[in-house]
């Protein structure tokens, strides 16, 4: 059993580099999908230029295959992404929680479909901000502005809902990101509550955790949540710029800040720029700062996850994070000790 | 000086919050109205903001506003304050420091840096002078700005050691060339960790690879010139913190923050290059506050109360005599509609307005900031401050639009004359006064509306626009 194990998790590199106006690289990537085969889509929200709003394809490798996607309302276009996943069906899912739908693309980002309608009835949503495919093929929506989560078939079907705004067992505050474990039990990262909620495949609740607060198990607003083959528990904890680590018993495994390096991707950049290269050959990413706000404190320290919206497991049970504001992904791996 | 004790005439009360506010709501000057000036001016210099739209929620919706990279982002989350504070003068002060030390993103790029600096004005700003001027110069903002990682012992660079004596604390005329070399001399070693990649990055005005990296402060003492000085007739080994001291201690340095004050809240003086030139508007407002200074040992707010407890603040002559900045035209506007209380992606169309106006906030024209007055009114900004505010208050989308329009209908009350109606619209958008001819040509339009008994509520809101676009709206 998973609990009984110790468990050690461990940097492993960094994947990406900044490019808010399209092309290789990511601007505040938001959220991430794994297909089968590794390759990582990684959405960009990048409202401040419009160019950078677009999924880009990558790899474990920092393989770079190409992007889809692009500011706008039209078919296959998006203005807030919030969340992307695959389907059982190789296409790929995307929320916009602005135009409040569903966009469905082919494995290579080509325009399928789009669903959803704004509205609180059962089957419209309201602000969907994450998606999560069951082993039964169901798609959970996280419709976070009218605190429930609702699941639907692949193409926007309604077939049922539970949740309702509040602080109380099955209740959520601003919800956002969600997962399922192996036996379809599902975690929903309760924003504004600062916590995680975890229930049965039906909806029933099982448990809580997290309190508001910096220290051990607490969160301040965790963004999303994922859970690997074992069991083991990963919470964004998105205000305090980290993720905290604990088994499926919630025992406390440790908390990440970050340890990005310089990617492959990162270095052609400063390979190109002879200037920034060797300035650089004197820059402390790990100055020692201030004591701050933990948002103040990854403003300043380069190497530390700063505003980490979510959380994917690879096949090979390595942890991913967007690490938004550094345009980057940090890439973690869970070993047992 | 005189205190007026008694319950405060409405217009007083109004001209109050158009200086230490953006204007005032129905709710605020009737709030006001209801209790001494004297309770009224403390309560708006001591007040704490606990309604602004939380940063998280910002964060969420604008992950821009998170990074705060670009301009639109960091000038539309001080928007979020300004629209949403409920201590107004405490941003208002903001406004007031980030015209006098003029620091623009244009240079510096990264937002984060600049709102930073704010953080600091909104903690330190009417606090005491030293300790502000300690902020100032250790702010990684500031030093960038104006180049004060350059400055090296035995190789400095005066940028900072001239502003801080002729724009930002004493004014040209004061003190002379020998003492800005020394106050240089004294602020080598003051810069940023990480200087030459921060330096660089911020010349190349780049992101590449992560993002910027937020500037911090850093004392190198083996860059600083520790070796005597001569400084404003003082003999020591000073650092950048005696050299404050000393500078705070002078007349000239009281008498310039006040003249300061008095520009900003009182009435447009000369623009500053010429005050070396020409005494203060109102010598006895500046004793008022310079006496106040020294008595609360350099205190700003101990200033600003002097200032808006006076006579010569009080004074009707001084009601409406300032051309509303930009920014307080915006800022005031959006307060009277309502509709900050959620994010919302017309935070960037509205900073905007007011740069077309004339005010880039965060983007100064030069180290002396904006002049203001009359400076403000072209015939293109004119336009775009009449599109803007009968844009918005025309808008009865907005529930706080619908609000005020029931608000005007009912204290007009039923069957009212279109005199009755004007006189409450007046009153609704903050107590503005206006000429009997004016009053005349707004009463003559209301006078045609299809329904004068009760008219409806796009009747209402016309003559809501024809008001914010009268001369009268223009001023505070």
């Amino acid at each position: 059993m998973a609990t009984q194990l110790k468990s050690k998790v461990n940097y492993v590199d960094t994947i990406g580099f900044g490019a808010d106006v399209g092309g290789r690289g990511f601007h505040i990537p938001i959220d991430l999908s794994i297909r089968p085969d590794g390759r990582i889509f990684v959405a960009n929200r990048s409202p401040a230029h419009r160019k950078g709003i677009r999924v880009g394809i990558c790899d474990i490798n920092h393989g770079w295959y190409h992007e889809f996607g692009s500011d706008g309302n039209g078919d296959g276009q998006f203005t807030g992404p919030t969340a992307i996943t695959h389907g059982p069906d190789d296409r790929v899912y995307l929320a916009d929680e602005e135009l409040n739908r569903i966009t469905v693309y082919d494995p290579d980002g080509e325009f399928i479909s789009k669903w959803g309608e704004k509205g609180s009835d059962p089957g419209q949503i309201s602000g969907p901000s994450g998606l999560k495919f069951t082993s039964r093929g169901d798609l959970l929506v996280v419709d976070h502005l009218n605190n429930r989560i609702q699941r639907m078939t692949a193409d926007g079907g309604y077939i049922s809902h539970f949740g309702t705004s509040g602080t109380g067992e099955g209740e959520f505050n601003l919800p956002w990101g969600i997962d399922t474990d192996s036996i379809d039990n599902i975690y929903v990262a309760d924003w504004q509550n600062d916590r995680i909620q975890r229930f049965t495949s039906d909806g029933v609740f099982i448990d809580a955790h997290g309190s508001p607060g910096t220290g051990d198990h607490q969160f301040n607003r965790p963004s999303d949540v994922a859970v690997d083959q074992d069991g083991f528990i990963y919470v964004a904890d998105w205000l305090n710029q980290r993720v905290q680590v604990f088994d499926g018993s919630w025992n406390f495994i440790k908390s990440l800040r970050g340890e990005a390096t310089v990617s492959p991707w990162a270095q052609d950049y400063l390979n190109a720029n002879a200037d920034e290269a060797e300035a650089r050959t004197r820059f402390n990413s790990l100055v020692e700062v201030d004591q701050g706000a933990p948002h103040e404190v990854s403003s300043k320290v380069e190497s530390y996850l700063w505003d980490p919206t979510a959380i994917e497991i690879d096949p090979e049970g390595r942890l991913i994070i967007t690490d938004s504001l550094r345009h980057r992904l940090q890439v973690y791996q869970r070993s047992n000790e | 000086m005189t205190t007026t004790h008694a319950r405060i005439d409405e217009s007083l009360v109004a001209h109050l919050l158009r200086r230490a506010s953006f204007g005032g709501t129905t709710e605020e000057l009737s709030h006001f109205s209801e209790i001494e000036y004297e309770t009224a001016v403390d309560e708006l210099l001591n007040a704490r903001d606990t309604m602004s739209i939380p940063q998280d929620i910002i964060r969420r919706y604008h992950v821009d506003m998170s990074d705060l990279r670009t301009r639109p982002s960091s000038s539309g989350n001080w928007l979020y304050h300004m629209v949403n504070t409920d201590a107004p003068l405490v941003e208002k002060v903001n406004l007031f420091w980030h015209r006098i030390f003029a620091t623009g993103q244009t240079k510096l790029i990264q937002g984060k840096a600049m709102t930073t600096q704010l953080d600091m004005f909104r903690e330190f700003g009417l606090g005491k002078f030293d300790e502000l001027l300690l902020q100032l110069s250790k702010n990684p903002a500031m030093i960038m700005w104006l180049d004060n990682q350059d400055n090296h012992k035995g190789s400095i660079n005066e940028n900072y050691g001239r502003e801080i004596l002729e724009l930002f604390a004493m004014g040209a005329g004061n003190y002379t060339e020998e003492d800005i070399k020394e106050c240089s001399r004294a602020f080598t070693g003051w810069t940023v960790e990480n200087t030459d990649y921060m330096a660089l990055k911020m010349r190349n005005n780049t992101m590449r690879p992560y993002g910027y990296v937020n500037w911090q402060f850093k004392f190198d003492p083996e860059d600083h010139d520790d070796g005597e000085k001569i400084f404003l007739g003082e003999t020591g080994n000073f650092n950048g913190e005696d050299v404050i001291a000393i500078i705070c201690k002078q007349p000239a340095t009281a008498g310039f923050v006040a003249r300061h004050l008095y520009h900003y809240f009182v009435a447009d003086e000369l623009p500053v290059p010429q005050w070396p030139h020409f005494p203060p508007l109102n010598p006895e407002a500046i004793k008022v506050m310079t006496d106040a200074y020294f008595e609360s040992g350099y205190s700003i707010k101990a200033m600003l109360r002097a200032l808006l407890l006076s006579d010569s603040f009080k004074s009707e002559a001084a009601w409406n005599a300032r051309v509303k900045s930009p920014i307080e035209l915006v800022v005031g506007t959006l307060r009277l509609a309502g509709g900050y209380d959620g994010p919302t992606h017309d935070v960037y169309g509205h900073i905007a307005s007011s740069s077309f106006m004339g005010q880039d906030i965060y983007a100064p024209p030069s180290v002396e900031g904006w002049m203001g007055g009359a400076d403000w009114i072209s015939t293109g900004s004119m336009v775009q401050r009449v599109n803007f505010a009968s844009d918005i208050i025309g808008d009865l989308d907005r529930e706080g639009i619908v609000e005020l329009v029931e608000s005007i209908r009912a204290d007009a009350g039923e069957g009212a004359s279109p005199e009755s109606l004007v006189q409450a619209s007046l009153k609704h958008l903050g107590n503005i006064q206006v000429s009997d001819q004016v009053n005349e040509g707004l009463a003559e339009f209301a006078s045609n509306f299809e329904n004068t008994v009760r008219p409806s509520n796009e009747n209402i809101a016309s003559l809501l626009q024809l008001i914010v676009a009268t001369r009268e709206f223009q001023f505070v």
